[in-house]
């Protein structure tokens, strides 16, 4: 399959096999299909002229002739051009009666949807809804999403109509949404831009769900997309599940419809820590900010920065050499008394509009409490010393040791990390609650096994036993996930020495979860609950203490481990914080928030979580905004789209936002244009030649020819 | 005409009758008792006064009898008409007491020598009404074998639609005037043939061999027409070069007419004036 970055083309893919029409050729949106495609069975009538032709040469009537040397003359001759006549004649009259055929199955342009087998029982309509989708054309101002949204709109208006059952799924909501026409797509709050991330599998695994729960039939799922990497996550586990879930299903096709362009010269603004410095003679905020671009040859450029606090605006230049500006500690004067409020840094307007604000918010920042839920002073003093010890030197922490009967007095409102190690609570209990209230809020747990675990399960995740056989095999990490979560590398791009770490001690994990760390092939040391949507729960399958592992000895890998998840669960700790724009962001009480600038757009309380801004609640106030990964340029190349597909039926349009047509479009005068060109040259070849009058007087003449040697006879006689 | 006894046709060579013919040179060896002395007395040279000489004709009619002679309405057809041509040119010459031959060859040959009489005039109307068309042309075959067959000379007619290649009429008819016949011709065509008037296609078969063609009119009309009139063309060249009395006749005109025109061109001016 080729796939244009810059032009429109698509290509079928069916089963993983490359397509034989389409390897050789590229399938364009000029290609056609037709809306009534049954009626196509009605073309072998264009041979009619052809047959009439055939039975009319065999029931000529008969004529007698005797000039017959004319006449076979006059054949001899005609066999040149005459008899080309005659075949343009039938040829024309055949694409007469083809073109009218073609007219009544009304052709549709844009051969990529593959409507030849009739409008689907159901169209699943997957919207990428991610910051990077709002892209746009600067001349038309029309972003990816929109043009995408427009395309499929008139697409699905063309092929189907209302035939289908129309479903949008959209990636920052997740929920299906029924439609009752596809214009409505363009006007939906759930087709709006947001400043969120998009989670492609998790998008098509509503689709899967949906399909799955409601027996939708023949489904057409498109997906509209740019293709970024981050959003699509293809090195993820869970493409596997789609992919097999998919293939057993009959009668699914994708359409991708992607727009992977990226805007030329953009730049991006981002702002990774602001810190509210105050001596005697002022106070000032200090603002860590990066400023980028994805240029191949980056020039020398002055970069105008609008800094915005409390809603007092200041403007300033910064000059960006390469392709990356880190501002460090920049200074903003601030009033002495203002110790909390809000803020925004933004870029001139270019291409990409999600990626030149950067909204930030400032307070004191909150203490970094942890609880320790243990009743084992071994295990429980490691632990204390570890979260005690201040990863942030600005920060403060502080941690509490409570026995497994004082667990209830957790202080659930300032706990960013619960370190469970005790029986796991039966589900009915309060406590049980009371947990899965703490990580709803975006806090986290790390559960450590119990010396006598059992089957209870929480968080989709339980214990299975101690297991001491399997850490003598195998004392050592194997395998642990470097790139996110508790054991990523270090900022510098150091890896934790997770490798090293003995486990002398396992206890093992069952349930659903995420692998972070493995012992061997098939034993999970560290596990992350799959059933959480804020906050985190971890299951670690050993003791810090040395009894069971080197963990406390060696420190260093727990210290990361614990001070990653308290920092997590910190994050939705204190007054002012910053968080990703997400349905979730906000938590369930949504309603209680609201924009806190008053020149921001109005949006409804449900979109107000997936747009980034200061928004406030109360005493609360959170800066929301993208999240990083939409500033990554990368995106999925069609190698990697075609392995995430492969084996499905799926098409692919690479579409642009220069290009202006649309993806459909109805041809049908065309072809009635053809069948009246047809009709007329057929016409004018029919015509019968003009008569020779002149010649015609003279063969009739019945004069008889004078004889000069007649005339020199005078003699001969009359009868 | 020459004949073998004195008519009311002028012979082709001078004889003795009292109408004066024309002035000849003298040449040595020409009987000297028809030098012109009054000529001589008044230009000093000598001048063979002529005179015409009166004899009998021999009229042979040679009709075409292919298939092709049936072509047109039923009861007047190429053929019919030809009859009514040759019959009344044979009952012209019969009561003039000329001699009356017929010829034809198709399907069977017909040979009648040229005789006189009312006796062997009603022999070769009752052949002539009996022809049939049938068969493939064999008309240069007959012309020939008339050529060889007529041994004196005669006025030699051919009726026919001459639908034969026109060099190779042209040698049949060289065939018959080295025999010195005087030859005639009267080329029967119809209307339809030279106008090829169809709208529709249709299956056209050969009236001579059968053969069938499909034909669509439209197509070929104007090739038709082309090659019709090429043909005549030919045949008007054949015509100036060979002398022939060629009369061109489409079978609807009235042959009354016709004969009158071909009557009145072979009348010598004088007499016609």
């Amino acid at each position: 399959m080729r796939c244009s970055h810059d032009s429109f083309s698509a290509a079928p893919r069916r089963n993983g096999r490359v397509n034989s029409d389409a390897c050789g050729q590229e399938f364009t949106r000029d290609s056609v299909t037709f809306l009534q495609p049954a009626l196509l069975a009605a073309l072998p009538l264009a041979a009619l002229p052809v047959i009439i032709h055939l039975i009319h040469l065999y029931r000529r009537r008969q004529v007698k002739w005797a000039a017959m040397i004319f006449l076979l003359a006059a054949q001899r001759m005609n066999k040149g051009l005459s008899r080309l006549r005659q075949i343009l004649i039938l040829a024309l009259r055949v694409l007469a009666v083809a073109a009218l055929i073609f007219v009544i199955t009304r052709p549709l342009a844009g051969g990529w949807l593959g409507l030849t087998g009739g409008a689907p029982e159901t169209v699943l309509i997957l919207v990428d809804r991610s910051a990077s989708m709002e892209q746009q054309n600067l001349a038309t101002g029309i972003s990816k999403r929109l043009a995408g949204l427009r395309n499929i709109a008139k697409a699905i208006n063309d092929a189907v109509g209302t035939r289908s059952h129309l479903v949008l799924i959209d990636s920052a909501l997740g929920v299906p949404q029924p439609i009752e026409k596809a214009d409505a797509l363009i006007d939906l709050p759930q087709t709006e831009p947001t400043d969120t991330a998009a989670d492609i599998p998790a998008l098509l695994q509503n689709a899967l769900d949906y399909i799955t729960t409601n027996k939708t039939g023949r489904t057409d799922i498109w997906l509209l997309s740019d293709l970024q990497q981050s959003d699509w996550d293809a090195s993820s586990g869970r493409w596997e599940t789609l992919r097999g879930a998919f293939a057993t299903m009959r009668g699914v096709r994708f359409h991708l419809l992607c727009y992977p362009q990226r805007a030329d010269d953009d730049l991006g603004i981002r702002v990774d820590r602001v810190t509210r410095r105050e001596t005697s003679e002022k106070a000032e905020l200090l603002l860590d900010m990066q400023i980028a671009r994805q240029v191949d040859q980056p020039q020398p450029m002055e970069v105008p920065l609008r800094l915005v606090v409390n809603g007092t605006a200041t403007s300033t230049k910064a000059a960006l050499q390469g392709n990356q500006l880190v501002l460090q500690g920049y200074a903003i004067p601030i009033d002495k008394t203002m110790k909390r409020g809000w803020g925004r840094v933004e870029l001139p307007a270019d291409a990409a509009p999600a990626n030149n604000v950067f909204h930030f918010v400032f307070d004191d920042p909150p203490p970094l409490h942890s609880v320790i839920v243990s009743d084992d002073p071994a295990e429980a003093g490691p632990l204390s010393a570890a979260l005690l010890a201040p990863a942030d030197p600005s920060r403060k922490y502080t941690a509490t040791v409570l026995g497994v009967s004082r667990a209830a007095e957790i202080p659930w409102d300032d706990t960013a990390l619960i370190v469970w190690h005790a029986p796991i609570p039966q589900p009915e209990d309060a406590l049980t609650r009371q947990l899965h209230t703490h990580v709803a809020q975006g806090r986290s747990i790390v559960f450590l096994p119990p010396e006598s675990p059992d089957a209870t399960e929480i968080f989709g995740l339980h214990w299975e036993g101690w297991d001491t056989a399997a850490a003598r095999e195998a004392p050592l990490v194997e395998w642990w996930r470097n790139d996110a979560d508790l054991l990523a590398n270090t900022r510098d791009g150091a890896a934790l020495p997770v490798g090293s770490v003995e486990v002398t001690r396992r206890c093992g994990i069952a349930g659903d979860g995420v692998p972070l760390a493995r012992l061997g092939a098939r034993t999970p040391l560290l596990v992350r609950s799959s059933h959480t949507e804020r906050g985190s729960a971890y299951f670690l399958g050993t003791l810090p203490g040395p009894a069971a592992s080197s963990l406390a000895r060696d420190g260093v890998v727990m210290f990361a481990l614990l001070h990653r998840a308290l920092s997590e669960g910190g994050r939705t700790l204190g007054k002012a914080q910053q968080r990703l724009a997400a349905a979730s962001a906000l938590g369930d009480e949504g309603r209680k928030w609201k924009r806190v600038d008053d020149s921001a757009e109005s949006l409804l309380a449900g979109m107000l979580p997936l747009r980034a801004g200061i928004v406030v609640s109360g005493d609360q106030i959170t800066a929301l905004n993208r999240p990083l990964g939409e500033d990554a340029p990368q995106t999925l190349s069609t190698n990697s789209l075609n392995e995430l597909f492969a084996g499905l039926d799926f098409r692919v349009l690479t579409d642009s936002l220069e290009n202006a047509r649309s993806l459909t479009n109805e041809v049908w005068r065309t072809f009635l244009v053809v069948m009246a060109i047809a009709l007329l040259v057929e016409a004018l070849l029919s015509l019968p030649p003009r008569r020779a009058v002149a010649a015609r007087g003279m063969m009739t003449a019945s004069a008889p020819v004078a004889s000069p040697a007649r005339r020199r006879e005078p003699a001969e006689s009359a009868v | 005409m020459l004949g073998n006894v004195s008519g009311k046709h002028r012979s082709p060579v001078r004889g003795s009758s009292l109408e004066f013919a024309q002035y000849r040179k003298y040449v040595p060896g020409d009987d000297t008792r028809r030098l012109d002395w009054r000529t001589w007395g008044r230009s000093d040279r000598f001048y063979i006064k002529e005179f015409e000489a009166d004899t009998n004709l021999r009229l042979c009619l040679l009709i075409d009898t292919s298939g092709s002679m049936a072509f047109g309405p039923a009861g007047a057809t190429r053929l019919d008409y030809a009859r009514r041509l040759a019959g009344t040119l044979a009952y012209l010459a019969a009561q003039q007491g000329d001699a009356v031959g017929l010829w034809s060859l198709a399907h069977e040959s017909i040979e009648i020598p040229a005789r006189r009489g009312a006796a062997h005039l009603g022999v070769v109307l009752d052949q002539m009404g009996g022809l049939q068309p049938l068969g493939g042309t064999n008309l240069l075959l007959m012309l020939h074998d008339a050529a060889e067959k007529i041994r004196q000379r005669a006025l030699v007619i051919v009726f026919s639609d001459l639908f034969v290649a026109p060099d190779e009429l042209k040698s049949a008819i060289q065939h018959l005037r080295f025999r010195r016949h005087d030859v005639a011709v009267f080329h029967l065509l119809d209307r339809k043939e030279l106008d090829f008037d169809f709208d529709r296609p249709a299956r056209f078969i050969d009236m001579e061999g059968g053969e069938a063609v499909l034909v669509d009119p439209s197509l070929i009309a104007r090739n038709y027409r082309e090659a019709v009139r090429q043909y005549l063309a030919e045949l008007d060249d054949l015509v100036r070069t060979t002398g022939l009395d060629y009369h061109r006749v489409t079978i609807d005109e009235p042959y009354d007419a016709v004969l009158a025109r071909f009557l009145l061109g072979r009348t010598p001016k004088k007499r016609a004036r």
